[in-house]
């Protein structure tokens, strides 16, 4: 196993009544790229804000590169790159200058944070853009550079706060392509969202965070493998009668019918054969069915399984 | 790094439109509208510049005390350290032609020295109350001076000295007392630019720490250490103050022409510090301030609060407050910083001025050492 890059135990952080992060538990590794997915609300950025120490926290022990994180932790800090779930960028400055302020409060050099400069916004397709202001782009690009703000200084550890809420679709393929890429070129990276598709495609590890608490954690393939034994039938069926759905839901193994526009929706846990069952029962009954499919589970199933909700409201 | 921050931080503000309005802009048309108000009569008066012509004529009844007033005149039209005379004085033999001559503004006075000394003046104006004011004294002095030649006549030669004396006194503390009146209005402007850069001090901390602004969580998720960076901020807005305060000198003194009565580089001295206040007391209300909109407003209205008990709207409220309170005037900021100049202008360098810097200086250290202890124990933030 790689060597802890981060190890959080037992975090909590209160607001009021209202308990944010609650025995919240997280460890990341060298090398990789940890999702943090969560609902709104599930309390991603107050967890990451009590990591970077800018929030002060009720209780727990927070570690990064084996030693203790504290506001004045400044050799800690150096080595982290963050971007932020709101943009923040300097409205008077322009795009050179905006990387260059920031990058400067990391990398004394002036040749070489030049170049880094230089390297993050071509890395952020922003060379074209280097003498707008902020105010000037477009909601993507305006993205792209609260990026190239956060890492234009190469940093060993990366934080990413939802980067692709509100940005357009292409935006959004740049910006995970180049999340893999500096991935690859050796950073560790903390990948926070509610896109489940986002974190599955990106994420190299999961951890799933509801209320505050880390609800279960592992590889998109493990995750989904603890709901390998479920089955989800889909078959569209024309005349949806209240003694047909009765009927389907008295079959062996099934514990759920939903009617899903056209479709009925059929999960089935544990069992072989469940399709055969079904399709059999309707052949039975001289019920006309039309386009049979089954499903795969996906991480919605995994955090509806888990929580009782579906991620996506 | 802080090199960068002060750098940046320069740029920022410059590029800012509300600072160039309020720091810059502002002071310049309020000078401008006191400079139309009543600036005309500072260049204008006479005496500001000029000696008033005055004439006199001695009547035959005459008494031997006061033909001693002759003297005085001599004395008065003679040419003091700064080359100006107070009086240039004409004799008339009736009083008809001395009145034509003050009539057709010749003369702005006259003196008809009998058995009494009589006034007369054409106008209600400074340079009447400068004559009657030479006359008053010399009368004081004259009952001063015949008793003293009657019980010790040894002492008259050094009475006589002390009258001259006085009159350097009269030349110095009512000829510029009365165009400082006016000038009260412009070294209270100054003072009101120089306390506008609490609002820089606010936008700079604003800017830097993370619970004001996004890009301030930058800074504090940064290698950058907190109070370095608010340091460098700081730093460049005072700068940047100093700069507008030099513009609005330059402006008043080049451009309207209106005399501060000492070298540039005092005036400069005294608004730097009176910006280091502003620049402090805003970084001690950034510190303290969480509300967005309060962090313009309540540097805006302590910038106008003081300049107005300075005597920036009204000029004899400092007068007022010196009876009725006098502490005010030794805190206020804007106070310390028209008094200093004042002073510096009316008296010099007096022990009173050097007071006055000492406590605005003072007042910086103390706002700064404050807001850096609140500053430095806020090691996290309430987001
Ligand atoms: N400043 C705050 N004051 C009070 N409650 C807050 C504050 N910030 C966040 N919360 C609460 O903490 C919980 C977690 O919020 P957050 O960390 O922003 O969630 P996420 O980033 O996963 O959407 C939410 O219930 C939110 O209402
Ligand atoms: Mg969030």
């Amino acid at each position: 196993m790689n060597e802890k890059v981060i190890q959080i135990d037992q975090l909590v952080k209160r607001y009021g009544e209202n308990v944010a992060v609650d025995h919240f538990h997280l460890e990341v590794y060298d090398g990789e790229i940890l999702g943090l997915l969560g609902p709104n609300g599930s309390g991603k950025t107050t967890t990451i804000n009590c990591l970077l120490s800018l929030l002060q926290y009720d209780k727990g022990d927070i570690r990064i590169f084996g030693k203790e994180m504290r506001p004045e932790a400044y050799d800690i800090k150096n080595q982290i790159g963050v971007v932020m779930q709101n943009v923040a960028v300097v409205d008077t400055l322009n795009v050179y200058e905006n990387v260059d302020f920031f990058c400067g409060l990391y990398v004394g050099d002036k040749k070489l944070r030049k170049q880094y400069v230089e390297e993050a916004l071509e890395f952020t397709g922003l060379t074209d853009y280097k003498k707008y202001k902020p105010k000037k782009l477009s909601g993507g690009l305006l993205r792209r550079l609260n990026i190239a703000c956060g890492i234009a200084h190469k940093p060993k550890l990366i934080i990413f706060d939802e980067p692709t809420v509100a940005v357009d679709p292409q935006s959004r393929n740049a910006i995970l392509e180049g999340i893999k890429k500096m991935n690859r070129d050796g950073a560790t990276v903390i990948y926070t969202s509610h896109y489940m598709e986002e974190v599955e495609e990106l994420c190299s590890r999961i951890v799933i965070m509801d209320h505050g608490k880390n609800v279960a954690n592992g590889t998109a393939t493990e995750l989904k493998a603890t709901l390998m034994n479920r089955e989800t039938i889909r078959i569209g069926l024309p005349e949806k009668t209240e003694s047909v759905l009765q009927g389907l839901s008295e079959i062996n193994h099934v514990y759920k019918v939903k009617i899903d526009g056209d479709d009925v929706v059929i999960k089935c846990d544990g069992g072989d054969h469940n399709l055969v069952h079904v399709l059999s029962y309707l052949t039975d009954q001289n019920v006309p069915f039309g386009r049979v499919s089954t499903e795969l589970p996906t991480l919605n199933d995994v955090f509806l399984e888990i929580t009782g909700k579906e991620l996506r409201d | 790094m802080f090199g960068r921050i002060f750098y940046y931080k320069i740029k920022e503000l410059m590029r800012s439109y509300w600072l160039i309005g309020w720091n810059f802009l502002f002071p310049l048309v309020l000078a401008t509208a006191f400079y139309l108000g009543f600036g005309r009569m500072m260049t204008d008066d006479p005496e500001f510049f000029h000696t008033i012509p005055v004439g006199y004529i001695v009547s035959e009844d005459v008494t031997e005390e006061n033909a001693a007033f002759l003297d005085v005149l001599a004395e008065l039209t003679k040419e003091r350290e700064d080359d100006v005379a107070v009086l240039k004085t004409t004799e008339y033999d009736d009083r008809e032609a001395a009145i034509a001559a003050m009539n057709a503004n010749r003369i702005s006075g006259i003196y008809i020295i009998g058995a009494d000394i009589e006034t007369i003046v054409a106008k209600n104006s400074i340079s009447a109350s400068t004559l009657n004011q030479i006359v008053r004294t010399y009368e004081n002095h004259a009952t001063t001076l015949i008793n003293i030649a009657k019980d010790h006549p040894e002492s008259l030669q050094k009475a006589m000295d002390l009258l001259s004396e006085e009159n350097t006194y009269i030349k110095e503390h009512t000829f510029q007392r009365e165009t400082s009146a006016y000038m009260q209005y412009f070294y209270a402007l100054l003072a009101m630019t120089a306390l506008f850069s609490s609002w820089i001090s606010t936008v700079i901390l604003e800017g830097i720490c993370a619970n004001k602004s996004e890009s301030g969580k930058r800074f504090e998720v940064s290698g950058a250490g907190k109070l370095s960076s608010i340091g460098a901020g700081l730093l460049a807005g005072l700068l940047l103050q100093c700069l507008s305060n030099t513009v609005v000198i330059c402006y008043i003194e080049y451009v309207l022409k209106l005399s501060f009565g000492m070298p540039i580089w005092c005036v400069m001295l005294v608004t730097t510090l009176g910006s280091g206040v502003g620049i402090s007391v805003g970084c001690l209300m950034g510190s303290l301030i969480k509300n967005p909109a309060l962090l313009v407003v309540v540097p805006l209205a302590f910038s106008m609060v003081c300049s107005f008990f300075s005597g920036l709207m009204w000029g004899n409220i400092k007068q007022i407050l010196e009876y009725h309170c006098p502490i005010v005037n030794r805190i206020n900021p804007a106070a310390l910083v028209t008094d200093c100049l004042y002073i510096r202008s009316t008296y010099g360098a007096t022990p009173m001025y050097y007071q006055n810097l000492v406590i605005l200086a003072a007042i910086t250290v103390g706002a700064m050492l404050l807001s850096s202890l609140i500053l430095r124990r806020r090691n996290y933030v309430s987001l």
